[in-house]
């Protein structure tokens, strides 16, 4: 106890220390629950479907890559004019964006004098591609068909085919 | 008591309450202030069963519908949880019930999700509408707790916990990665962190 005359210390009294207490427990819930809140993200991301298919020949059991020059090749759109999707170039491998309005995508490919239609029979389903892209079509390929006889075989290396082309080389390869 | 005893109280004499304690999370109101598409509620009961040990069951609706520019997403559902904590706080006043504590909880929820208006953009074949999606689910998950209780008043606590979580089933729908799994996160990722800040009252059924 102080005597009297004594001055008391400025110190905390217990109920205030419990105070404090309370306020070092609380305080840093309220500041982690300020940093939980989220930032959109802008999509980078591709949204288009894009077979890939890759030339190929086959000589003797040898499988090798080969290339086409003087290449064209038309999308066949339902309703619409064709339209150009690749202008005489020379290629060993093309990129194919296939039709989310029906069971299949029909190309024209021509190189020259040579010409023949590329038919890729598929499932059509959508798939959340992120929320900031939205959805996009996953397809899953189930035959290939071609009608002139340029083509002379097919592989289908991976049937599934979404907006993403990690871990993917090719989807099918074609032999001429 | 202490009268009877004829011994001057001590920490040791003072009568401690036991009972079970009924929390609402405060955290989810904030989170509809901070965004008005997310609502939620969450409710907990908790008993210091042993020494230490507090049995805690958790129950919840989350739901989210957010504003997106090319689909229309909602999700929603209940969730529960159910788990243990251990009170790391030495006890120097039997009359203080602070608690700082760590725990481990499972969590289950059923929930839907479902996008409606989907909007494909391709330049090459079309823009087009495609319909609805929708999916009935269920999540499950394991947390790890650390949280902190005071007694603000006598039998009213006021506390917040931190949760690192960790889904059971992330691929629960691989064509819609959920953007809300009930009382987990977004069901995007197969880790989340969590924060609750809670109110509570405890029943003193039982003194000793």
């Amino acid at each position: 106890m102080p005597r009297p005359g004594e001055k008391l210390l400025d110190l905390p009294s217990a109920n205030t220390k419990a105070k404090m207490m309370k306020t070092r427990l609380l305080f840093p819930g309220l500041i982690l629950l300020a940093l939980s809140c989220t930032t959109e993200e802008a999509c980078e991301e591709d949204t288009i479907s894009e077979l890939v298919a890759v030339f190929k020949t086959e000589k003797e059991g040898t499988v090798a890559d080969t290339a086409l020059s003087a290449l064209s090749i038309y999308g066949i759109r339902e309703g619409q004019p064709t339209w150009l999707l690749y202008d005489s170039v020379t290629r060993s491998e093309i990129f194919l964006p296939l039709d989310p309005h029906h069971d299949y995508s029909r190309f024209v490919f021509q190189a020259g004098e040579q010409t023949d239609t590329l038919i890729l029979q598929h499932r059509t389903e959508i798939y959340l591609i992120s929320f900031s892209c939205g959805f996009g079509n996953l397809f899953t390929l189930e035959d290939i068909q071609y009608e002139a006889g340029w083509f002379v075989k097919d592989s289908i290396l991976n049937p599934v085919v979404n907006t993403s082309l990690e871990e993917i080389d090719s989807h099918i390869w074609l032999y001429f | 008591m202490l009268a009877a005893s004829g011994r001057s109280g001590s920490a040791q004499d003072t009568l401690r309450t036991y009972g079970p304690r009924f929390g609402i999370d405060l955290a989810r109101f904030a989170y509809i202030l901070a965004d008005p598409s997310e609502v939620g509620a969450e409710v907990s009961v908790d008993v210091e069963l042993l020494r230490n040990l507090y049995p805690v069951i958790e129950f919840g609706y989350n739901s989210i519908s957010p504003q997106e520019d090319l689909f229309h997403y909602a999700a929603g559902g209940v969730y529960g949880r159910a788990g243990i904590d251990y009170n790391l706080l030495k006890l120097k006043d039997r009359s203080a019930h602070h608690t700082i504590t760590v725990g481990a909880r499972y969590g289950i929820s059923k929930f839907s999700h479902r996008a409606e208006d989907i909007y494909i953009v391709n330049d090459y074949w079309g823009d087009h509408l495609s319909g609805s999606y929708e999916k009935d689910l269920k999540g499950h998950w394991v947390e790890l707790v650390a949280g902190i209780k005071a007694e603000l008043v006598s039998n009213v606590f006021m506390g917040w916990s931190l949760r690192y979580k960790i889904l059971l089933n992330p691929g629960m729908d691989p064509l819609v990665a959920p953007q809300l799994v009930p009382g987990f996160g977004s069901g995007g990722v197969d880790r989340s962190f969590g924060i609750t800040y809670s109110l509570c009252y405890k029943i003193p059924l039982l003194k000793k």
